[in-house]
C-alpha cells in the first residue's frame, strides 16, 4: 500500500505543473494563503452552526435559519479550501504523502465527512419541533461537538505538515516510519 | 451581552492561534537552536529551489580534511529572489559562506541541518537568505528587522 502511494506520488511529481508550483515565485504562496483564508470562511461558518446547535451562539435565532443562511458561504469556502488543498498536495506530492501529520489529517477528514453525513441524517430525523429551542436534541449536539473537535484537529495537523520531525529522510523510528509510509530504500523524498 | 461573551470565547482563541501563525511559515524555535550559531564555508552541492523553503546543500571541509554534508534552509524562492539570490546564482561547486543556526535535531539526517541567515558569495557580496519574522535571533543579518 505504502509503495503504491509512493509510486503514485512520484508519478505526480514528474508533472511539469507540479514542479512549476513547487518552484514558483508567486503561485504557491497565493494558493497557500487562499487555502488558509478559505478555511477561515468555511470553518468560521461551520463553527457558528455547531455552536448554535450546542446552544452557545445566537440562541434566539432558529437553528435551521442559521444552518440554511450560513450553509452557502460555508460551502463556497469549503470548495475553495478543497481545490487549493489538492493543489498544495500536487505541488509537493512525495513529501506530503509521506507526512505523518498529513496522514492523520486525511483520516480525520474522512471522520469529519462521516460525521457530517450522520449529522444531516439526524437533522432530517429530528423534524423541526426543536428549532426555536436554545439547544438542539442530544444526537445533533454530539454531532456538532465532534465536528468542532475533528476540524480543530484537522487544522492543527495541517499546520504541523510544515515541520520535518518525522520526515522519511530524517530516519524516523520504525513504527513512525511505517505509519508515515516510508518505503525502504526509497530514492526520492 | 450573551452574544458578546460567545464572540469573545470564539475569537480570542482564534486570535491566539493566528498570532502564533504570524511567527512565519514555521517557527524558528521549533526546529533551530538560537544558541548554536554556525558559520559554514564550502562548495555548493545542490540547490532545492522549492516552496515553502529553499534548501542550499554544501560540502564543508573541516581542518582534518574530512567533509561534512550540510543543508541550509532559506526563505521562499520569492524571498530569496528579492534579496538577490536566484536559481542560477548558486551553480554547483561555487564557494559560499553561510551564517546561520544549527538545527536542534543533531542526527544529521540526511545532512546536518541549519537555518541560514546570510550568505556571502565568492565575490564577497553578502545577502540575507532567511525569511523575516520567524522568531530567529535579531543578529543584524535581516536588513528589515527593527
Amino acid at each position: 500500500m505504502n509503495a503504491l502511494i509512493y509510486d503514485f506520488a512520484r508519478w505526480l511529481d514528474t508533472h511539469a505543473w507540479s514542479t512549476g508550483l513547487h518552484e514558483s515565485y508567486y503561485m504557491y504562496n497565493w494558493i497557500e494563503s487562499t487555502h488558509v483564508l478559505a478555511l477561515m470562511l468555511s470553518l468560521g461558518m461551520l463553527f457558528l452552526i455547531d455552536l448554535r446547535m450546542l446552544g452557545l451562539a445566537l440562541p434566539q435565532v432558529p437553528a435551521t435559519t442559521i444552518a440554511q443562511r450560513l450553509n452557502v458561504p460555508m460551502l463556497a469556502g469549503f470548495s475553495v479550501m478543497i481545490i487549493t488543498g489538492l493543489l498544495l498536495f500536487y505541488a509537493i506530492p512525495v513529501r506530503t504523502s509521506q507526512s505523518l501529520w498529513f496522514r492523520i489529517k486525511v483520516v480525520l477528514l474522512v471522520a469529519a465527512a462521516l460525521n457530517a453525513w450522520l449529522f444531516h441524517r439526524r437533522l432530517r430525523a429530528a423534524g423541526g419541533g426543536w428549532d426555536a429551542a436554545p439547544r438542539a436534541p442530544l444526537p445533533l449536539r454530539v454531532g456538532a461537538a465532534l465536528s468542532l473537535l475533528f476540524w480543530a484537529l484537522i487544522v492543527m495537523c495541517g499546520r504541523f505538515i510544515a515541520y520535518d520531525w518525522f520526515d522519511c529522510n530524517a530516519d524516523p523510528a520504525p513504527l513512525i516510519g511505517a505509519l508515515a509510509g516510508c518505503v525502504p530504500g526509497q530514492e526520492q523524498f | 451581552m450573551f452574544l458578546v461573551r460567545v464572540m469573545m470565547a470564539v475569537t480570542l482563541p482564534l486570535a491566539a492561534l493566528l498570532s502564533w501563525q504570524a511567527w512565519g511559515h514555521h517557527a524558528f524555535s521549533a526546529e533551530f537552536d538560537k544558541d548554536a550559531p554556525v558559520t559554514l564555508e564550502g562548495k555548493v552541492t545542490k540547490v532545492e529551489w522549492i516552496n515553502p523553503h529553499a534548501w542550499i546543500h554544501l560540502d564543508v571541509v573541516g581542518e582534518d580534511g574530512s567533509s561534512v554534508a550540510w543543508m541550509v534552509e532559506g526563505g521562499t524562492p520569492n524571498t530569496l529572489l528579492r534579496s538577490g539570490i536566484h536559481k542560477n546564482s548558486l551553480p554547483i561547486g561555487s564557494e559560499i559562506r553561510v551564517r546561520g543556526y544549527e538545527a536542534k535535531d543533531k542526527r544529521c539526517q540526511p545532512a546536518c541541518k541549519a537555518n541560514g541567515r546570510d550568505l556571502v558569495f565568492a565575490d564577497g557580496r553578502r545577502v540575507f537568505m532567511g525569511s523575516s519574522g520567524t522568531g530567529a535571533p535579531k543578529d543584524g543579518s535581516d536588513p528589515r528587522e527593527r
